[in-house]
Formats: C-alpha cells, sequence, structure tokens
C-alpha cells in the first residue's frame, strides 16, 4: 500500500508539491500566530514598563505594604507582615528582586549630653532601613556597628537631619519619655552621616522630606529593642516594598500576577495596608489592550485561514478528480470504498506531517517578519522580536495539522465511493453546486449588511465601547469578509448568466473558437468555481486590505499632525507677582522670550495664548466653555497647515482676513450653526480668569490646527456622549492688550531632522521649567508604533502574500488541469482543422472569462468593500483620537504591485498554455481517447 | 458515383524510428477511392490502418510516397491549408467520444459548420436538423453527449461529419465501442448517407460482420496492401 501511496504521489508530484505547499502555509500562519503574539506582548510588556520608568521614575513592579503597628498587638501583626512580604513572590510566581523594610518608631524628644547653646528642642525618629549599609556613603564619621554599647544605639543620620536639627557627629542624646525594655531611656549616638549611594536607583524609597528628623540604627539592634515582645510598648510604623524583576515578566504570567494581585487588594487580610501597585494598572491597561489587539489580529486572519483551506480542498479535489479513472478501476478490481479511503488517508499524513515539519521553522520566520512590517508591505527587520515556542504554538500546530489533514481527505470519502457505474452517471448530470441551493451567497451578503447597517446605527455607541476599551463585536469585523465571500459567489452565479448574454448578443456571428469558449464558460462553469473565487477572494482582500492598512496609518499621521498643530509646543512654568503681604497678585513674570532665539533647531517660533477654559456667556446664566487663541497670524500660518479640502477655501485666506481686522476672530464654523452668530457679529467672551473682552466675527472655520469639532467621552456610568466643541482665534497682541501679559505656549517650526535629544539639551541649558511639551515627531513615531497597528500591519502583509503565492499556484494549476483534462477535445478539434492560433484563442477567451472577469469583480468587490467597511475599522482603532473626516487611502503602489502580481500570474500561466498547446501531438491526443 | 477519384495513395511508406532502428509501419501502399464511394479499411490491430488513415487525412506526412485528394497534392499544400482543407473538405469520426461536452447534440452539429466557414442561419439550421434527422437523432437533438448512449453520440458524431458537404469523411473505427447491433445500425448510417449525398467515406474497422456495407475493402497486413 505504500509502495501504491509513493508512486502515486511522485506520478502526481506538481499536484502533490503544490498541497504540500498549501500544508506548510496553512500551518507556518497558524503556528506564527502565538509565536508572532507571545513575543510581540512581551515586547509590550517591557515597553510599558520602560515608559512608566521613564515617566514616573520609579520601579515599576512593586508592592509596598504600610502598617502602623497598634500597641497592644505590634509584636504579632509586625511578624506576620514578614512572613507574608516573604512569601508575595512566589505566590505570584515572580522572581524576586529585592525587599525592603523600613520600621519606624514615633517622633519623639530628646535632649543632647553636650551642652547646647541654641537650647534648641530635639525631635528625631529612629529606625532602620534594611540593608542600608550597602546602599549609603557614609560622608562623615562612621557607620553604625551591629550591636548597642553598653544600652547607647548607634544611628547614623542623613545630611538633611545633621543640617536641619543641628547636631553633631559624636553627639549622644536622651529620650527622655521614651524607655527601653530595662526601663531606661532611650540613648542613642550619632556615629555618622550618610548620603544615598545606591547602585540600585529603586532601592531608596524615601524622600528627603521623609529624611529630615530620621536616625538609622542596625536592623538587629531596632529588632532587639523595639520588635518582638517589646514592639507593644511603641507606635512603629513599618514598611514593606516587595520589589520582582519586571524584566522577567512574560505575557502568560500576567493573568496569574494580576487575579494574585487582585486578590490582595481586595480580598487579603492586608488589603488595608496594602497600596495599589504601579504594575496593576499598567497590567491591566496592558490586558485591556491586548483583548483589542487579540480579537482585532484572530479576525483579521480568518480569511487568510479560509482561504488556505480552500485551496487545500481545491488541490485535493483536483486530484481526486484526475485520479477518479483510476480509482474507479482500482474498486472494480475488488479494492474496497475503506482501502482507497486509507490510501489517501495516508497520503494526507505524509503531506500533513512533511509539511508540519517544514512548517515550524517557518513559522518562527513568519512570526519575525510579522513583527518587522512597520507599515502594509513595508519590513523594517532591524526591528527583532524574540520568538519562544511556547505549548500554545504546538496547541495550535496540531490543530493546523488536523485541519490540513482534514481538508486533504474529506473529498476523498465521496471519490472512495466512486464506481465506474456512478462515475458515468455523474459525468451526464451536471449539478447545481450545493451553495447555490442554499443560496448561500444571498444569506452572506445579507448577514453582512446587518452587520454594515447595526454598525451605522450605532456608531456612538461602537465610539463609546471602544473608548471604554471593549473589542469591537466580532461581527463588525467579519462582516467585510463575509461580505466579500458572499458577492464573490454571487457573482460566481451570475458570470455564466453574464456570458451567455454577450454570447447571446452575436450568436450567430462568433468565430467558432469563440464559440467553444462561451459554451465551455457557460455549460463547465461549476469547474472554474473555485479559482475564480480565488481569484476574488485575492484581489478584493488585496485592496481591502491594503486600503483598511494604509487608511488606518495615514489617518493616524494626520489626526497626530493635526492634533499637534505644528513640530514643537512648549510651554514654560511662569512665576505669578507677589505683593507684599505675600498675597498672589494675578499677574505674572513674563520670562525671557529672547531665549527661544538661541534654539538651534527653530526654523521659526511664535508665541500662541492658549486658553481652554474661556467661555462665551449664554442666554440665562449658563457659559459655553470654549478654547480661545491668540496668534500672531503670519507667524503662525508658516509652520502651521490645514488642507484645503477641510476648509473649502485656502487656510491663508482665513489668517489674511483675520490679519486685516485687529479686532477680528476666527470662529468654529459651530458659533454660526449651533449659536446662531453672522459674520460682523461682535462676540463677547472671556478668558479662564474671567478677564472680559469682544472680538467681531471674520470668519467660521470648521477645522483650525489642534481643534476638535465634537469630542466623545465617557459618562460616569460607561456610557458615551459627543459634545461640541467650539473656538475663537484671534490676535496675540489683542488677548495681550485686554487680558494682560498670560502665560503662552511657543509653537515651534523644526527644522529637519532634528532629534529629542537636541530640544532636550536647549531645555537643560536654558533651565527651562517645562510646563508643557509636544513634539510631533515623538507622537508621530508613537502613533506608528502602536502594537494594535503594528500588528495589524503584520498579520494584514502576511495574509497578502500567502494569499497571492496560493492564487498564484491555484491559478496554474488549475489551468494546467484543464488543459489536460481536455487533450481528447483539442485532439479532435486539431484533427478536424482547429488551427493552433484558433485553440489559443479559445484558451485566451475562457482565461478572460474566468480569470480577467474575476479579477475585475475582485477590484469592484474589494474597492466597494473598503468603501463600506473601512469605517468601521477605523472606529476600533482610533475612534478617539480620529478628528478629521476619515479619508479612505488607497495606495497605487500596493494596488500595483496586485495587479502586477495577478496580471504575471496570467501572463505565466498562458505561457504555459502555450508550450502545453505546441507540444501536443495531434495523433497521440486521439490516441488518447482509446483505452 | 462518378469516375471521379477522390483518395489517391501512391507508394505511401511510413517509418517511425524506434529504439535501436526502425519501424516501417507502412510499405509502399497505393489506394485510389472514387467519388462517393464507401470504402472500409480492414485489418488486424498493428497492420498500418490508423498509419494510413492519418496520413490520407492530412493528419501525418508520409516518409515516402504522395497523397491527392480530388486535384490537391496533399504534399504541396503548407499546414494551415491542410488545416483549412480539413475543416471545409473533410468530415471525421474518430472511435472514441468526439463531441464536445459543453455542446448539445444540435450545437455539435452546428459547430462542424461553423468550422467550415458556414454562414448561421435559417437555412443552417434546416440542414443540421436535416442530418440530425438522418441519423435517427430528431428528437434529440437538445441533448448533452452526457445524456446519450455511445450509439447515440456516435450517430451526432456522423451528422456532424456530413453537415457540412465535405468531399471526404474519415472514419477511424466508429463502431469499435458499441455491440453488434448498434454498430450494424451505425454502419447503415454511414453508408445511406454516403450515398444520399454523394460523399466518399473512408472508415477503418476490423469487424467482419460490417465488410458487407463497403463498396471496396482494402486490406492491410503488416504494412502492405494484400486486396
Amino acid at each position: 500500500m505504500l509502495g501504491i501511496m509513493l508512486q502515486k504521489m511522485w506520478h502526481k508530484k506538481w499536484l502533490n508539491l503544490s498541497l504540500l505547499l498549501g500544508c506548510v502555509l496553512l500551518i507556518a500562519t497558524v503556528v506564527s500566530f502565538p509565536l508572532y503574539q507571545k513575543a510581540a506582548y512581551d515586547r509590550m510588556i517591557q515597553d510599558e514598563f520602560r515608559n512608566y520608568i521613564a515617566k514616573e521614575g520609579k520601579y515599576p513592579s512593586q508592592l509596598h505594604m504600610r502598617n502602623i503597628s497598634t500597641r497592644e498587638k505590634g509584636g504579632a501583626t509586625i511578624v506576620k507582615l514578614e512572613t507574608f512580604q516573604e512569601q508575595i513572590c512566589e505566590e505570584m510566581g515572580v522572581t524576586s528582586h529585592q525587599n525592603i523594610r523600613y520600621y519606624s518608631l514615633a517622633t519623639a524628644s530628646a535632649t543632647s549630653d553636650m551642652n547646647r547653646a541654641d537650647g534648641q528642642d530635639i525631635r528625631l525618629s529612629m529606625g532602620f532601613y534594611s540593608d542600608l549599609d550597602q546602599h549609603v556613603e557614609i560622608t562623615g564619621g562612621s557607620m553604625y556597628s551591629h550591636d548597642d554599647k553598653d544600652d547607647v544605639l548607634e544611628v547614623v543620620v542623613p545630611q538633611e537631619t545633621l543640617v536641619s536639627s543641628g547636631l553633631l557627629v559624636g553627639e549622644t542624646l536622651t529620650f527622655e519619655a521614651l524607655n527601653n525594655y530595662k526601663g531606661d531611656p532611650v540613648k542613642i549616638r550619632i556615629c555618622g552621616v550618610y548620603v544615598p549611594n545606591s547602585e540600585d536607583p529603586y532601592y531608596w524609597q524615601l524622600t528627603s522630606q521623609d529624611m529630615y528628623n530620621q536616625c538609622m540604627m542596625d536592623e538587629k539592634v531596632f529588632r532587639e529593642y523595639f520588635t518582638g515582645d517589646h514592639a507593644g510598648k511603641y507606635t512603629l510604623t513599618c514598611h514593606y516594598y516587595t520589589q520582582f524583576e519586571y524584566e522577567d515578566i512574560t505575557s502568560e504570567q500576567i493573568d496569574h500576577i494580576q487575579e494574585q494581585t487582585t486578590y490582595y487588594l481586595e480580598k487579603s487580610k492586608y488589603r488595608s495596608v496594602l497600596d495599589e501597585p504601579a504594575y496593576y494598572g499598567i497590567l491591566n491597561e496592558y490586558l485591556r489592550k491586548v483583548n483589542r489587539i487579540s480579537a482585532t489580529l484572530i479576525i483579521l486572519q480568518v480569511p487568510v485561514l479560509i482561504m488556505l483551506s480552500a485551496f487545500l480542498f481545491m488541490i485535493s479535489g483536483q486530484m481526486y478528480e484526475m485520479e477518479k479513472n483510476e480509482i474507479s478501476v482500482i474498486k472494480s478490481r475488488g479494492s474496497s470504498g475503506g482501502q482507497i479511503f486509507r490510501l489517501y488517508l495516508y497520503q494526507g499524513l505524509v503531506l500533513t506531517i512533511v509539511g508540519a515539519l517544514l512548517a515550524f521553522p517557518l513559522a518562527a520566520i513568519f512570526s519575525r517578519a510579522l513583527g518587522s512590517v512597520r507599515n502594509f508591505l513595508d519590513f523594517d527587520t532591524a526591528r527583532e522580536l524574540h520568538v519562544v515556542y511556547t505549548e500554545q504554538s504546538y496547541c495550535y500546530g496540531a490543530a493546523a495539522m488536523l485541519v490540513t489533514l482534514l481538508s486533504i481527505t474529506i473529498p476523498a470519502i465521496r471519490h472512495s465511493k466512486v464506481s465506474i457505474v456512478n462515475l458515468k452517471q455523474s459525468r451526464a448530470v451536471s449539478k447545481k453546486a450545493w451553495w447555490q441551493k442554499i443560496y448561500l451567497d444571498f444569506v452572506l451578503i445579507g448577514v453582512s449588511l446587518y452587520g454594515y447597517y447595526s454598525f451605522h446605527k450605532n456608531q456612538t455607541d461602537l465610539s463609546g465601547s471602544v473608548l471604554a476599551g471593549e473589542s469591537l463585536d466580532p461581527l463588525l469585523y467579519l462582516s467585510s469578509s463575509v461580505f466579500i465571500v458572499g458577492t464573490g459567489l454571487l457573482f460566481i452565479r451570475l458570470q455564466p448568466l453574464l456570458v451567455k448574454l454577450v454570447f447571446t448578443i452575436g450568436k450567430r456571428f462568433w468565430h467558432p473558437a469563440s464559440f467553444i469558449a462561451f459554451m465551455e464558460t457557460i455549460k463547465q462553469g461549476g469547474k472554474q468555481q473555485l479559482i475564480i473565487l480565488f481569484l476574488i477572494l485575492t484581489v478584493s482582500n488585496g485592496i481591502y486590505h491594503s486600503t483598511v492598512a494604509r487608511t488606518i496609518l495615514e489617518n493616524a499621521i494626520d489626526n497626530t499632525q493635526y492634533n499637534d498643530g505644528c513640530d514643537m509646543v512648549l510651554a514654560e512654568r511662569w512665576d505669578e507677582v507677589v505683593d507684599s503681604n505675600g498675597s498672589k497678585t494675578g499677574a505674572y513674570v513674563e520670562p525671557d522670550y529672547k531665549k527661544y532665539a538661541s534654539m538651534p533647531f527653530a526654523e521659526g517660533y511664535t508665541r500662541v495664548y492658549h486658553d481652554e477654559a474661556a467661555y462665551v456667556p449664554l442666554e440665562g446664566s449658563k457659559n459655553q466653555v470654549i478654547t480661545l487663541l491668540g496668534i500672531h497670524t503670519r507667524e503662525f500660518g508658516e509652520m502651521t497647515y490645514v488642507d484645503k479640502y477641510l476648509l473649502g477655501q485656502h487656510y491663508y485666506e482665513y489668517l489674511n482676513t483675520l490679519a486685516d481686522n485687529p479686532r477680528g476672530a476666527l470662529v468654529s464654523e459651530n458659533f454660526k450653526t449651533k449659536l446662531g452668530y453672522k459674520e460682523g457679529d461682535t462676540v463677547y467672551f472671556s478668558n479662564g480668569r474671567k478677564t472680559a473682552m469682544s472680538c467681531v466675527i471674520v470668519g467660521f472655520m470648521p477645522y483650525f490646527p489642534t481643534y476638535a469639532p465634537e469630542k466623545t467621552d465617557l459618562n460616569p456610568d460607561g456610557t458615551s456622549f459627543t459634545a461640541d466643541q467650539y473656538f475663537i482665534v484671534t490676535h496675540y497682541a489683542l488677548t495681550r492688550q485686554e487680558l494682560g501679559t498670560l502665560p503662552y505656549e511657543v509653537w515651534v517650526d523644526l527644522k529637519d531632522g532634528t532629534t529629542t535629544e537636541e530640544i532636550y539639551n536647549w531645555i537643560e541649558a536654558n533651565h527651562y521649567r517645562v510646563k508643557k511639551y509636544v513634539n510631533r515627531n515623538d507622537d508621530l513615531e508613537e502613533t506608528m508604533e502602536d502594537p494594535l497597528l503594528q500588528g495589524t500591519n503584520g498579520v494584514l502583509t502576511m495574509g497578502f502574500v500567502v494569499t497571492m503565492v496560493l492564487c498564484g499556484v491555484g491559478y496554474l494549476i488549475y489551468w494546467i488541469m484543464s488543459i489536460k483534462d481536455r487533450e481528447l477535445i483539442f485532439g479532435v478539434l486539431r484533427a478536424t482543422g482547429f488551427h493552433k492560433g484558433e485553440i489559443l484563442h479559445m484558451l485566451l477567451l475562457e482565461q478572460i472569462f474566468a480569470g480577467v472577469l474575476a479579477v475585475l469583480a475582485g477590484i469592484g468587490i474589494g474597492t466597494l468593500s473598503a468603501r463600506m467597511f473601512v469605517p468601521i475599522i477605523q472606529t476600533a482603532f482610533a475612534s478617539a483620537t480620529q478628528v478629521l473626516p476619515l479619508r479612505l487611502i488607497t495606495n497605487t503602489g500596493d494596488l500595483h504591485r496586485l495587479y502586477g502580481f495577478t496580471g504575471g500570474v496570467m501572463l505565466l500561466s498562458l505561457a504555459v498554455l502555450v508550450v502545453l498547446l505546441f507540444r501536443m501531438n495531434v495523433t497521440k491526443a486521439l490516441k488518447l481517447g482509446e483505452e | 458515383m462518378s469516375d471521379k477519384i477522390m483518395i489517391k495513395g501512391a507508394g505511401i511508406t511510413r517509418v517511425f524510428p524506434v529504439p535501436g532502428g526502425e519501424f516501417q509501419a507502412l510499405k509502399g501502399i497505393d489506394v485510389e477511392i472514387g467519388e462517393g464511394v464507401f470504402a472500409i479499411l480492414r485489418g488486424r490491430s498493428g497492420s498500418g490502418k490508423t498509419t494510413l488513415m492519418n496520413i490520407l487525412s492530412t493528419l501525418d506526412d508520409p516518409t515516402d510516397g504522395d497523397v491527392w485528394l480530388g486535384d490537391e497534392n496533399v504534399r504541396s499544400l503548407s499546414q494551415r491549408a491542410r488545416e483549412n482543407f480539413r475543416r471545409k473538405r473533410m468530415g471525421f469520426v474518430f472511435q472514441s467520444v468526439s463531441l464536445i461536452p459543453s455542446l448539445n447534440a444540435y450545437q455539435n452539429v452546428e459547430f462542424a459548420l461553423r468550422m467550415a466557414g458556414g454562414r448561421i442561419n435559417r437555412e443552417s439550421a434546416l440542414r443540421v436538423e436535416e442530418c440530425l434527422k438522418k441519423v435517427g437523432l430528431g428528437n434529440r437533438m437538445t441533448h448533452m453527449p452526457a445524456e446519450m448512449s455511445g450509439g447515440e453520440q456516435q450517430r451526432v458524431a456522423i451528422a456532424r461529419a456530413f453537415v457540412h458537404r465535405p468531399s471526404i469523411i474519415f472514419a477511424d473505427e466508429p463502431t469499435a465501442e458499441l455491440d453488434s447491433a448498434m454498430a450494424a445500425k451505425v454502419t447503415e448510417t454511414f453508408k445511406r448517407m454516403s450515398r444520399e449525398e454523394n460523399i466518399t467515406v473512408l472508415m477503418t474497422t476490423h469487424d467482419v460482420g460490417l465488410m458487407g456495407a463497403a463498396d471496396e475493402i482494402i486490406e492491410l497486413e503488416a504494412g502492405e496492401r494484400i486486396s
């Protein structure tokens, strides 16, 4: 049996190679998904932690407990908490970084043994900080010893305490009101001064404020005197810091870490002493993102997986079709259906196993490629992804193997039942496809349209749920795929009718070759259905996915550009003028404006008065909050831009009109539509400090840099709402004159290639007290690095490439088989005087009817579905930041690649046809029929 | 029938290269078949029937010798001219199913008319129907090949071979796949149509029972004509 099988496989090596290709691609695609996901999520977690460190400067994975022990059971509590702290890392399954403990007694008064002139009351708090000796530098005196010396406890004090309390090294202090366990007043000796000097930046947990009256002694000494059995005599404040290695945390640990932490915070008996740790919020945010990303990525992969299985079905179906004769002959010689089925089962097993062996390494390459995708069809090999095989990836692999095995062998069940008798019968009846009988095309289109309309009806809810971090209803995502498949099937139903229509028009005049091509297409359409569907799916998914990827990215970039307003926005902290009584006057000292001229990286800069709390009084006592901008029109115009398609006329025309009217203002369009203002009206308004002024409206603008016409936000109850936003833009000089000199922003036009470092250097060199800093390049970078966007581009790109490969192979195979299948007919035609050119003519027409029409249909369906569904997908990505009207972006480069590829495949298959045709020997072909 | 010679072969030799030498399939065959004659070419398997048939029908070239079809010396015709000759002035019936599966009986027959460059009009429709009625399939014109029996399909093929009024029809073992009753019926149809339309028919067969129908019998054995 094995021999027969191998012989059979060798005989049809091209088909089997194609099947193998399908298996490899399917398994590799499926396995690459968990690999990529894990690697990307691990990277994402680390990015989140690093971002936190960069922003907050604190250790992200730290739990903090603070307990003030009561006198009655202080000792017991301390023991419990210490035991608990020791268990935390183990319970959470993480690697400990360090455990830090800091205990201190309440502040108490002490007297010095020295006769001090100042007679100042010394108030100190004693405590210990674990492993302090390894993390400080003694700048005067010496480190404390590990023993008490005749009941005098040695302590070190920080520089701050030394200064604030006026202490001296070597001084001995007595706490008259604080007795030790022997009943004597506690005595300490200041043996040294320290400054924190730790190699570990996250060891030190105390601020200088915490430190100002602290003195630290050895942990052992402290415990001996103040904890354990003696704890009951004192009020102890105990801090427990548990740090675990954030760099070791991987995505699969997150759920457990969060569960455990939630338990600590909400249920455990220590909940009252625990602070909510920073990592808890970071990881919850991460999980929220991951949920969205996973849902999105899985759904984006579905069409590719369906195509892969369809490919396997198609190729194996083709193979069984070719082997029908052999199968029926084998059966007539007494083989059972079961034996034949087993033959194919073994073949499927061999293909699947060999496929899996090749697919696993390929999956790693795939996932690395996925991770390196920066933009659609744009790989950046510098972005490395650390790929590890996990249990999950093997499970996925096994599932994929099962699917490939089923795809290959299921058609065998039907074919193994074929005998010569029903073979002839089946050839006699050309049946309607099963999906046509159940009107699957209409059902699918109906379902997708339902998704489409329910989205349109609930667009605001959708934005709200995205804001709330929910993932989108999968039906909405899937509706596009379903729509594409449905319309593709509908096209297949209509295609023969379309061809028939053309045929009927010229029925009497068609050249014989055209005649046959028409009839072949009209009558034998069923055979072509899969390849046509394949072509349609390839082209339409290509267009659709390219549009999705490009639209999301370009819109994200556009919106970031627009929302930031210009290259860089800086605002400095201003000091308020204080009068002789020390109370604030509301006036400010304007920092030196000339220093901006020293920015080496600035092409230009301008002052902008920017007040988001300004308001226009409405009827009654209500106010409409507005954004007030005071600009220098020429300078502002030089560094900002709004596209004409958004404004209706050129941006500069608005600014010029404003420039011509010293008291003029440009206002948002809703002043006209919602508040009833007209051009020439005077608008009265106040800034955020309630200073009133007025301007004359010289123009209404729908958009202005940084202005969002609407804002969708969440109500406390979780429902979303959309509110109109208003703005008034007037002259900076006027605002200064009317409102006084108030803190302004400086908008900067950066020279190309300016690095963030250059900016930081300038900020540092000028002792600039940053209140606001916006850098468009950084924001754009962040936009492009968004993991959801990256993952989407990755999946779409891989899907596109895989689909194209499949389509190319599938198309070629289909045509080669179709020729081989019809050799006899071609022989007959040639014998009866058909020229080679005419056969070519016929095949060319058939290709046009099947291939070209399918590609055209694919273009139409792809474009249509992009128009309909890309706005849905966009909502999932950026409803919160999408301010500008959505622009559908179709990248002509992508389309050229797509058309070039499909055209190339068709030309190649045509070339193969020509070769086959010219190698065909008429008399041999005729012999084919005489078995 | 007239005295006009429609098929003439003189000294036809065909040599095929085989591993380690040559195989002489035909050894100087001479044939002459007159207009309207229903001739049968007989011989055992491997006697050279099909080779001779292929050469006479211009599908193959003789290694030596000449073929005239009507007044044309085939050797002087280009490949293209031969193809045109075949589609306009010849009809073919093959052993195996040779109908185009996507065309029904009527369309299959009409297709030969289209190939021969005939106009498709009322007149042509009548001709197609006439031919189908002559082979006894007037009531099955819209059936697809797959819906017909082997004998019926072969009769459609005969109608197709006659429809464009060729000068010569070549039929290579048209009855081989049929039972003897059906074979006799098909041969009878052939013969009748040949007579009615005054068309020369050369048919190969190894079925001795059919010889009675022939106006002329050419018998081959091992590449040589023996009668």
